[in-house]
């Protein structure tokens, strides 16, 4: 094949001698191209790469230096020899200088020649190798270099803190948020780091190294960096091992865990209240039993009636609380399961009304109810959106005056089906109304004292709303009233189901 | 053993007000009772009281201790004893009492009780302070 054979130029205006070497070499094998004079030399010897070029020195147009300045320059691997019947050492030595590989003298035998040629196609593939061992050497410390780049930018790209000590506890390598989350400024690499940081990460550390040898074992502790909880990091220390096995250092990995620890807080803050919320209607059962109990404190026939009265007051709300609270943990942990249907506000309000219609007689409460017609239905369970609707219209009769209103409107409004419900009651104040959504918050007012609720009944209506990717407004005013305005989705109102 | 001493109590669970109010009664005081911290502070006025128990957390969670410091920097308040009633120990996490002279200071109450009250141990320390009084008198 062609191409696989090696590839010579002759540039020489002698056009036998141009036929006579193109022939001789044909028959070694070679592949020959020609050009008569200097011009069509540079052309042919820099459009591809030649193994060989042999350029005749002295041509009419443009003298063999030249034409050998260019090739070489395009092809600094190409073995060029320099033919001439005007030998000279000042020639041989320029054309040398410019990267010739030999100096042919004209005239020459076939067979000096060839052997030059040969020579020069040896030393070619010497130069093709040479080049090739390079280029691959330099790929592998480029592979090499990108590796080690990579892995630092990965290890720099954590967002936990990575440290690593050697046997002596001295720095090997750290990352930028071990900076962070060790709080310091700098670490220098090899400076022992023990004395640096927080003791009680210094102490994984010497956990680690103390034994002096690999023992696969983590430890791990939660430290509070900044103090008031405002920057808690969990560290974790492991050994690494030597490729023989012994111990090489320790790894530390420093995770934030702040955010964790504040959710913590809050948890065990709202455990708290909960217990001291089932705790007051206990109490005052307990009291009144007690005094029901004790011979020495006298007790009317009334106060007897009343006191059980109360109590059992007492135990349905501490009951309805604790059942609020199952529904809110059962909405927290998504094991509420929703079956979604489609839903009829308009139904499911009438249906409440006619549950609370004793309590509404009895306050003398004048309600009345505006429904767009048709009323687009909306997707949902419809026990909640029935839970979402009762405390809003208990909470609207709980908190009316004698002889109070309530307005019950119902529209569809954009993609959302809008209920607004408006009582004339006792209202709240801006503040109050701020913190209304916080489990067990009641409003305490000269209005609210003997009005009994769990504090629970709106903060469920706002998971709800929630849940169904709904909007809630509230709108009020102390004395005068407050007006609940609940968006929920009409086609797409499916709750995110577990 | 009681002499009929005035204590106010001022608690917003009407039902455990009335209950401190039967009991102390059995006991022999006379009690006056408010809901409010506000009502609480125009009874003191009124009936200057010898003994004072509030509620701790009523409208606010801490309205107990504003009202014990406004009566223990009042020119009568500062000699009658205070105590504070609480289950807030439990609540904030934070255990907080009136054991030391510091903590009197800053909290400006005398005892602080927890609920459940234990109406004789309530009735022990009332008298004790009572007796107290009489002493530097």
């Amino acid at each position: 094949m062609d191409n696989q054979k090696p590839k010579v130029l002759i540039v020489d205006d002698e056009k036998g001698l141009r036929i006579g070497t193109k022939r001789l070499l044909e028959q070694e094998g070679y592949c020959v191209a020609t050009a008569e004079n200097g011009k069509e030399g540079i052309r042919i010897g820099t459009s591809e790469e030649f193994d060989i070029a042999i350029i005749d020195l002295k041509m009419p147009d443009i003298d063999g230096i030249t034409v050998l300045k260019e090739i070489r320059n395009k092809w600094p691997n190409t073995v060029c020899f320099i033919a001439t019947a005007y030998a000279s050492y000042e020639t041989a030595i320029e054309a040398t200088k410019l990267g010739a590989f030999s100096y042919i003298p004209k005239p020459f035998t076939p067979d000096e020649f060839l052997s030059n040629v040969n020579k020069g196609y040896e030393n070619r593939l010497h130069i093709l190798d040479r080049e090739n061992w390079k280029r691959e050497r330099e790929a592998r410390l480029l592979e090499v270099a990108f590796e080690k780049t990579r892995i630092n930018t990965i290890i720099n790209s954590i967002s936990d803190g990575i440290l690593v000590v050697n046997k002596n506890a001295e720095t090997v390598l750290f990352n930028p948020s071990a900076l962070v989350y060790l709080s310091l400024e700098k670490i220098d690499i090899e400076e022992n780091i023990l004395n640096k940081i927080n003791p009680q990460i210094s102490d994984l550390i010497t956990k680690c190294l103390q034994k002096g040898e690999y023992v696969k074992k983590s430890y791990s502790s939660q430290v509070e960096i900044k103090p008031n909880h405002e920057l808690v990091i969990e560290a974790t220390s492991s050994p690494v091992p030597h490729p023989d096995g012994s111990l090489a250092g320790v790894v530390v990995v420093l995770k934030n865990i702040t955010k964790l620890k504040k959710i913590e807080y809050i948890k065990n803050q709202f455990v708290s209240m909960v217990s001291h919320e089932l705790k007051a209607p206990i109490a005052a059962v307990y009291g009144f039993l007690k005094i029901l109990s004790d011979p020495n404190i006298p007790v009317s026939p009334e106060q007897q009636e009343s006191f059980i009265k109360r109590s059992e007051t007492r135990l349905e709300s501490l009951l309805k609380m604790v059942n609020d609270l199952l529904d809110i943990s059962r909405m927290e942990m998504n094991t509420y399961h929703r079956e979604i249907i489609e839903i009829d506000v308009n139904e499911i309000i009438i249906s409440i009304l006619e549950l609370f219609s004793s309590e509404i007689e009895n306050k003398k409460i004048d309600v009345t109810k505006n429904v767009d017609s048709p009323l687009p239905v909306i997707h949902g369970d419809s026990g909640e959106i029935t839970r979402l609707f009762t405390n809003l219209i208990s909470n609207a009769i709980k908190y009316n005056k004698e002889g109070g209103k309530i307005n019950i409107n119902i529209e569809c409004s954009g993609n959302y089906l809008l209920a607004e419900i408006a009582d004339t009651g006792i209202g709240m104040k801006d503040d109050e109304v701020n913190s209304l959504f916080h489990e067990f918050y009641r409003a305490k007012n000269e209005f609210t004292k003997n009005i009994s609720g769990t504090g629970l009944g709106l903060s469920i209506v706002k998971r709800i709303v929630d849940a169904y990717s709904g909007k809630l407004e509230v709108f009020s005013e102390y004395k005068t009233g407050t007006t609940f305005r609940i968006f929920l989705p009409i086609n797409k109102g499916n709750a995110q189901n577990s | 053993m009681s002499s009929g001493k005035k204590i106010l109590i001022v608690d917003d669970d009407l039902d455990l007000l009335e209950q401190h109010k039967l009991l102390l009664e059995s006991k022999g005081y006379q009690v006056f009772c408010a809901d409010t911290t506000d009502n609480g502070w125009e009874l003191f006025l009124q009936e200057k009281p010898d003994a004072a128990i509030i509620d701790l957390m009523m409208e606010e969670h801490d309205s107990g201790f504003v009202l014990s410091y406004k009566i223990k920097s009042h020119e009568f308040g500062k000699n009658i004893p205070v105590f504070i009633l609480t289950s807030a120990t439990y609540v904030t996490g934070y255990k907080f009492e009136a054991k030391t002279d510091e903590e009197r200071e800053w909290i400006k109450c005398d005892e602080i009780i927890n609920k459940p009250v234990q109406v004789d141990q309530l009735v022990q320390k009332l008298e004790h302070y009572f007796a107290e009084q009489s002493a530097h008198h």
